[in-house]
């Protein structure tokens, strides 16, 4: 009678510990979200180090071959790493070919991860991300 | 002077039970299932989008929900009423389901039956919190929850009562001690009806007449026997002994915050306080806990993380937080109550045993720990509060529309301070009234000795939540 109880409750848990592997696999298996074009992104932050207030991100975009890719249409949203604000949006300036400048303003120490819409000329739009860690207080 | 509820009339007090509207709600037999429904379909959503969704903590539900909104409405509940949501807990809803099929005739090991292993399992989950970052992996978060449904189903399916919740549940023990400061409590309402009661079916059950064996209601599963249960330590208000009193005699009832804390009878389920090691120390992990939590969102974590790393040549950030959570879980608690406990037997004159008088006074911190975890999990429920508006936008597939996140963080730290004092204030009455009731030559001096022990971590709470918030995952070598 106890072995009958306890197999069941060990069948049981077999199952759900197989649910959560089947999740893992399924998670694992799950084809990439987009076929993204070969392009390069390259970010410079200053001042180094960044500190909360005013800094000045610039980004370089290039093709497979190093090219600079030019008249590409840029927006920035940047989140902290820790739910519960909210992101900011900057726009960006191509200010030489291949490079592109924005001006953001952080609000608080820590680490903010921005993602980069990238509206390619002629090509669907690709985001990327990059990260700014370990801004300091102001 | 500050004492605890029981009075020779409770039928006095509020009682929530007899409310229009949520009394009659809470009084239905599947009003458990009826709360624990909608709380099961967000976590459902949470495991999936935390692993199928954005990556981006702030985008994700399981991160958003957990860590803010979670957390932050729990303490409030706790503050404002009881453990309300033990009585929601989605996992006991897939562990009663489990239950219909599994029927375990085990017992919990009776060495275990105490609050060792939770408490390690508390600590545990505040390590991973730092080491893995949690709060930014809506991934991790995703299979936290996953574990803990399944550490429900796996506990419970082998082990009778309510093992899970009583041995385990590190959420569970958090409610526990901080629940001994909420107003609300399930309680008789006449101890005399209870005097009067044959049956006890508010601890062994209700059996169908015909067939004895056939449980048709049960009674307390943490083996907390109403007319001898005091206070709110590991009462889940599960509100089984409600449906299963034939006279109607227990109630959700208000009573003085904290003043349990400051009696030391013989509790159902619990046995006395003062002979409780594991509570005592479970206490202080509560309360050194929360300092330390607060203190990995703050800038001088990194500058010590740092230093550490560089003194001792590791670079490695396991060794490095396991040393720092020593140095907050055990060095500075054994530090400040050893000292404190040496003073009162030495200055206020109590023949008791240096461990003895560590063990009753530890409690005095529950209040003031409770009030630190307030304030910081407050702080960030607060301050971002409407941001479950755009997630959940983004998470169904709409526009999210990102406005005001919450509260202006410097409003929301005058109620951090508030909070901190209210558990100051708690801890200084329970000190007292703990003190005065002792039969000790110099009670005064006691209370100074324990005022201060909660002074110092009161001082070094304010310090904290005065320091600018970072949000980052540990980087050692950065900054």
């Amino acid at each position: 009678m106890q072995l009958c109880a306890e197999a069941r409750a060990v069948a049981g848990s077999s199952c759900l510990i197989a649910l959560c592997l089947c999740l893992l696999v399924v998670q694992g298996c799950r084809p990439a979200r987009e076929t993204l074009p070969a392009l390069k992104l390259t970010h410079e932050v200053s001042p180094q180090p960044p500190r909360v207030g005013h800094v000045r991100v610039t980004l370089k975009l290039t093709d497979s071959s190093g090219k600079p890719i030019t008249r590409a249409g840029l927006s920035i949203e940047g989140y902290m790493s820790h739910p519960g604000m909210k992101p900011i949006a900057a726009s960006v300036a191509e200010s030489e070919p291949g490079s592109y400048v924005s001006e953001i303003d952080l609000a608080m120490a820590g680490d903010w991860v921005f993602i980069v819409h990238i509206q390619l000329p002629g090509q669907v739009s690709v985001d990327r991300q990059f990260e700014i860690k370990g801004v300091l207080p102001a | 002077m500050f004492q605890p509820h029981r009075n020779s009339n409770p039928r006095n007090s509020f009682d929530l039970l007899r409310v229009p509207l949520v009394g009659t709600l809470l009084r239905q037999k599947h009003a458990r299932t009826l709360l624990q429904i909608p709380l099961f379909l967000i976590s459902i959503a949470m495991i999936l989008h935390g692993l199928f969704g954005p990556q981006l903590a702030p985008q994700n539900l399981a991160t958003t929900y957990t860590w803010l909104h979670f957390r932050g409405a729990l303490v409030f509940v706790l503050l404002l009423a009881g453990n309300f949501f033990c009585l929601a807990c989605p996992f006991m809803l897939v562990r009663n389901l489990a239950r219909k099929f599994f029927h375990p005739v085990r017992n919990w090991p009776r060495r275990l039956r105490n609050k060792w292993f939770s408490l390690g399992l508390f600590v545990t989950m505040l390590f991973l919190y730092e080491w893995l970052d949690l709060w930014a992996s809506p991934w991790w978060t995703a299979w936290l929850i996953v574990a803990y449904f399944a550490g429900a189903l796996l506990i419970d399916s082998v082990f009778k009562h309510a093992t899970f919740c009583k041995f385990v549940c590190p959420i569970g023990q958090f409610n526990f001690v901080a629940a001994t400061a909420s107003p609300l409590e399930v309680a008789v309402r006449d101890t005399a009806v209870c005097a009067g009661c044959s049956t006890k079916d508010c601890i062994r059950g209700v059996r169908e007449p015909a067939t004895p064996l056939v449980s048709i209601q049960r009674g307390c599963e943490l083996a907390l026997f109403q007319p001898r249960k005091v206070g709110n330590v590991d009462c889940t208000f599960c509100l089984d002994c409600v449906q299963a009193c034939p006279h109607d005699n227990v109630g959700i009832i208000s009573r003085v915050p904290a003043a349990e804390l400051t009696i030391d009878p013989m509790r159902s389920g619990l046995g006395i306080f003062s002979r409780r090691k594991d509570l005592a120390a479970l206490v202080i992990v509560f309360t050194f806990g929360a300092l330390l939590n607060a203190f990995g969102m703050v800038s001088p974590v990194y500058a010590l993380e740092n230093w550490v790393a560089r003194v001792s040549g590791v670079e490695r950030e396991f060794p490095v937080l396991a040393f720092i959570f020593g140095l907050f879980l055990v060095a500075e608690p054994l530090l400040l109550i050893g000292v404190a406990a040496w003073l009162t037997r030495i200055w206020g004159g109590t023949r008791k045993p240096m461990v003895a008088v560590a063990v009753r006074y530890s409690y005095v911190l529950a209040p003031l720990g409770f009030g630190i975890w307030l304030a910081h999990y407050g702080f960030h429920f607060l301050t971002g509060l409407y941001t479950i508006v755009p997630v959940t936008q983004a998470a169904l597939g709409g526009q999210p529309h990102w406005g005001t996140p919450g509260l202006a963080p410097n409003v929301v730290q005058i109620f951090e301070f508030g909070f901190v004092f209210l558990g100051l204030l708690g801890s200084l009455l329970v000190s007292y009234s703990i003190a005065f009731a002792e039969k000790v030559d110099r009670p005064s001096r006691i209370f100074a000795v324990w005022a201060i022990v909660a002074l110092i971590i009161t001082a070094g709470a304010l310090l904290l939540m005065s320091q600018p918030m970072e949000m980052r995952a540990v980087t050692l070598g950065v900054g």
